[in-house]
């Protein structure tokens, strides 16, 4: 796996600028997009993973902190290319301002923006985190709960007195960093550093989960009251990795967003939020090699049958999901419940 | 009903009566070459009559042929006047009736600065005189938009006559504007003192006109009344506005309630939370509107009792596909709660483009029985629409059916005994297997009915249950898991949360106030509001 993620890495600029991208296995600037979209899922599903594979904790909210980095980042590219011009977007101008309103100060530096990224996103995964975990709200109580937070926020953020351009979002981005977002460099640019972000991360978390925290998680996930007899406080491990995984989805955020050019409410659709699950599910809880595999697989099955049968989607979709939930209970990293006799285990 | 004041003539309409009664032949010359003076004459002297003269029963002739002119329907020919009848035309003069006016038969010409001083006095005459009540409200609604030269008092001599409830409430409208503004104290405190009869934000906003236009020249007594009145119908418009919130809390509380309970009662027995509960809901009001359409089809006369002939459907159809998801999915799936929430979220997104498919993403159209369609007002502007009390009706009625299920059959005692120790009640005895099946079924079905309760408030299309789904879910965890009285209480209060702070701040502010306020509550009671029973 990690070797594979390595090819896409070398293989994006190769294929996508280099030597090849004239030969017929060169690709378009369209497909390195997918593939840069692909990988973003990816690293998503990884972050999903640590929580719902390790921890037991199965989020069904994971796109609030998606849609922080997506939202912060868009953003970001808007202030820049508002830099030594006066006047503002349509969308806050429909909310009676002239100028940018205070809490876009200093937006127009990189830096500064994913600094807010990582702090907004840590301060909003702390308090929900903290909440839920101090009164030990589990299981279906969390999943339902982290559910209603989401949809709450896109309700906010489909309104249009938000700030933040209501339904449609808020597009319009010229570059990010210099580099126009329609052009090929930059496609195959952030698609490689996509696929390299998600390769560290992959390498990250698994020395994290193999080493003693990775134990205290798959302890939570099995049985917390024991750990909790014996003496450790669940509270804060559960609190940190909870912030880690939504630190590590705003960084998902931060590298889609620029690939699709808009940030709306679509972000925050308790929809996308259940289907990051079901890429975890399909593709194998707690190995965290699975979560990118059901997140490649899905979300390539949906750009291509949404492309050529767009009614077809949900039911395939339903279909897969019923089909890995009922016979391939831990996905597809392992086929050990399809060959085996005990079903109700 | 209404309070009547003593019919009192004043100088104004003695004047006005005192105008000389004309012959007919010189109204009718009046009105075929006469100027604009001879014309709105001859209109005052017609209504004079009139009021001396009208017995109720038949239009007199010269009325219909006043309406006829002014609608310039009236023919002049030959020094008499013809109206047009359902059988010819109508000799104004003789009352005789031919089939064809007379040949270089004309309608006199009217133009717009006349029409308008004639039209308080036709529409006058048609309120003494008209026969249907229809009629008589809209001269009334005519008169409202300008009194002309009508005396208020005339209004208030008919008001006093009128019987009919309608046409009454008509006539106020014209009648209190016009005394306020006659500058007569004693016109005016009675104004004021009909006003005061109904409680409405039109009856404040005009003593506030009232009030704002008073000057040195008004009666002091007449402010103070006025004043007076107008601070008991404030303080009944809050009254009605509190009651008003509260009755649409109740209102969408039951919804809620009918939505979480089934919810509630599974989740409570097997720990399973089913995602695809908002969209048995939906099957409800889809087979609901099913029956609708069937009935519409076969037998057009039942179409009025729709809603009750649909409810063991509503309940049916979703109770069978429950028993279906039960088996094929739910049942394989035991103590693994969080995979049984993703596979629910599948079927309800089966569900979903099922409908999308077969039927469309359109809002169904329901018909609403006309006995549903209005409602009575209580007091103020608090009124009770049928409709949403039909919802509260349905809703209490299923409380009541399902304690009854549950704690007077054999299979509620099944139910309780798993809820509380599935292995001990396995021991004893109880199938628990079925006992699941059962439930889940029953929970569906319940389901099915809030969908049924929803037709006449909500629009019904396939992806109604999102928003539902999340608020059951924390009736269910402001309840307490599997307990029915706790689920209503919650219901209600989230519903009248909701109800509250919706007016003041939106709908959007509401769930997100709602939302915090629940995990507020979680803080302090992580089980709900009532716990659950039993060994855990």
């Amino acid at each position: 796996m990690l070797g594979l993620i390595a090819a896409v890495t070398l293989g994006l600029p190769l294929l996508g600028l280099g030597p090849l991208a004239d030969t017929p296995i060169g690709l378009s600037g369209y497909q390195v997009n997918l593939v840069g979209q692909v990988m973003a899922f990816a690293l998503l599903a990884l972050a999903h993973d640590l929580v719902w594979g390790y921890a037991g904790y199965l989020s069904l909210g994971h796109g609030l902190f998606f849609a922080i980095g997506g939202y912060l980042v868009g953003m970001h590219m808007i202030k820049a290319s508002y830099v030594g011009q006066s006047g503002v977007p349509t969308f806050l101008e429909y909310m009676g301002l002239s100028e940018f309103p205070a809490h876009w100060m200093a937006f127009e530096y990189f830096g500064y923006a994913v600094l807010a990224i990582f702090v907004l996103t840590a301060l909003v995964a702390f308090v929900i985190g903290f909440l839920a975990f101090r009164s030990r709200v589990v299981g279906v109580y969390f999943a339902i709960l982290s559910q209603a937070f989401v949809y709450a926020a896109m309700l906010v953020m489909s309104r249009n007195d938000t700030g933040f351009g209501g339904n449609n979002g808020i597009s319009g981005f010229g570059s990010l960093l210099g580099m126009p977002l329609s052009s090929l460099e930059f496609r195959v640019g952030i698609a490689t550093v996509s696929a390299l972000v998600l390769f560290m991360a992959l390498i990250a978390l698994r020395r994290l989960t193999v080493g003693p925290l990775g134990k205290l998680l798959i302890g939570i996930r099995d049985d917390e009251d024991r750990l909790r007899v014996l003496g450790y406080e669940t509270l804060w491990v559960k609190t940190g990795v909870w912030c880690l995984s939504a630190l590590l989805a705003a960084l998902a955020g931060l590298l889609y967003v620029p690939q699709v050019q808009v940030a709306s409410p679509q972000l925050l659709s308790p929809m996308l939020s259940i289907e990051i699950a079901v890429w975890v599910a399909i593709g194998g809880r707690g190995y965290l090699y699975g979560a990118i595999v059901g997140a490649v697989l899905v979300s390539v099955a949906k750009f291509w049958l949404t492309r050529f049968m767009p009614e077809l989607w949900p039911f395939i979709l339903t279909g897969s999901v019923l089909f890995v939930v009922v016979l391939l209970r831990n996905g597809l990293m392992d086929p050990g419940p399809l060959f085996s006799r005990r079903r109700n285990d | 009903m209404m309070h009547r004041l003593g019919a009192r003539l004043l100088g104004a309409l003695t004047l006005f009566m005192a105008s000389t009664v004309m012959a007919q032949s010189d109204v009718i010359d009046a009105w075929c070459d006469g100027d604009r003076e001879a014309r709105v004459g001859s209109f005052k002297a017609v209504l004079a009559d009139m009021v001396e003269t009208h017995e109720t029963g038949e239009q007199p002739l010269i009325a219909r042929a006043m309406l006829a002119f002014r609608d310039g329907d009236l023919l002049c020919a030959e020094g008499t006047a013809f109206i047009p009848r359902d059988e010819g035309f109508q000799n104004v003069l003789t009352g005789t009736v031919v089939d064809e006016p007379p040949a270089g038969a004309s309608a006199p010409f009217l133009n717009i600065p006349l029409r308008r001083a004639l039209d308080p006095f036709a529409s006058a005459v048609q309120l003494l005189t008209g026969v249907e009540a229809e009629a008589r409200i809209r001269a009334a609604q005519r008169l409202g938009r300008s009194l002309g030269d009508v005396p208020p008092a005339l209004i208030e001599q008919i008001y006093e006559a009128e019987e009919n409830p309608d046409v009454v409430a008509a006539l106020e409208n014209v009648l209190v504007p016009a005394l306020l503004a006659s500058g007569e104290p004693q016109a005016q405190q009675r104004a004021i003192a009909t006003l005061s009869q109904s409680s409405t934000r039109v009856s404040r906003r005009a003593l506030d006109e009232f009030l704002a236009d008073a000057d040195e020249t008004t009666d002091p007594a007449v402010i103070t009344a006025a004043e007076e009145t107008r601070a008991s119908i404030h303080r009944i418009i809050q009254l009605s506005g509190v009651a008003t919130v509260v009755y649409h809390g109740m209102s969408y509380g039951s919804v809620l309630f009918l939505a979480a309970l089934g919810l509630a009662i599974v989740f409570g027995l097997m720990g399973v939370i089913n995602l695809a509960q908002a969209e048995f809901v939906m099957l409800g009001a889809y087979t609901t509107w099913f029956v609708q359409e069937i009935l519409r089809a076969a037998a057009p006369g039942l179409m009025e009792f729709y809603l009750f002939i649909a409810l063991p459907f509503a309940f049916l159809a979703p109770a069978l596909v429950g028993v279906v998801m039960e088996w094929g999915i739910v049942r394989h799936l035991y103590h693994r709660p969080l995979l049984t929430l993703l596979a629910t979220w599948a079927v309800s997104l089966l569900l979903i483009n099922l409908v999308r498919v077969t039927v469309g993403t359109q809002n169904l159209n329901f018909v609403t029985p006309e006995y549903l369609q209005l409602g009575f007002t209580v007091f103020g502007e608090f009124s009770v629409t049928w409709s949403r009390l039909l919802s509260i009706v349905i809703a209490g009625l299923t409380l009541v059916g399902t304690l009854i299920v549950l704690y007077r059959t054999r299979f509620g005692l099944r139910m309780r005994a798993t809820t509380q120790h599935r292995e001990m009640a396995a021991c004893v005895g109880v199938s628990t297997r079925r006992t699941d099946a059962m439930a889940f079924a029953f929970g569906s079905g319940l389901a099915g009915i809030a969908g049924l309760a929803l037709t006449s408030i909500y629009n019904i299309n396939p992806t109604m249950g999102t928003a539902l789904i999340i608020d059951s879910f924390i009736v269910v965890v402001v309840g307490g898991v599997g307990s029915v009285l706790g689920t209503a209480v919650a219901a209600l209060g989230i519903g009248q949360l909701n109800a509250i702070i919706e007016p003041q701040f939106g709908a959007v502010a509401a769930k997100v106030i709602v939302l915090l306020a629940v995990i507020a509550f979680i803080q302090q009671k992580p089980n709900g509001l009532f716990p659950k029973k039993g060994r855990r």
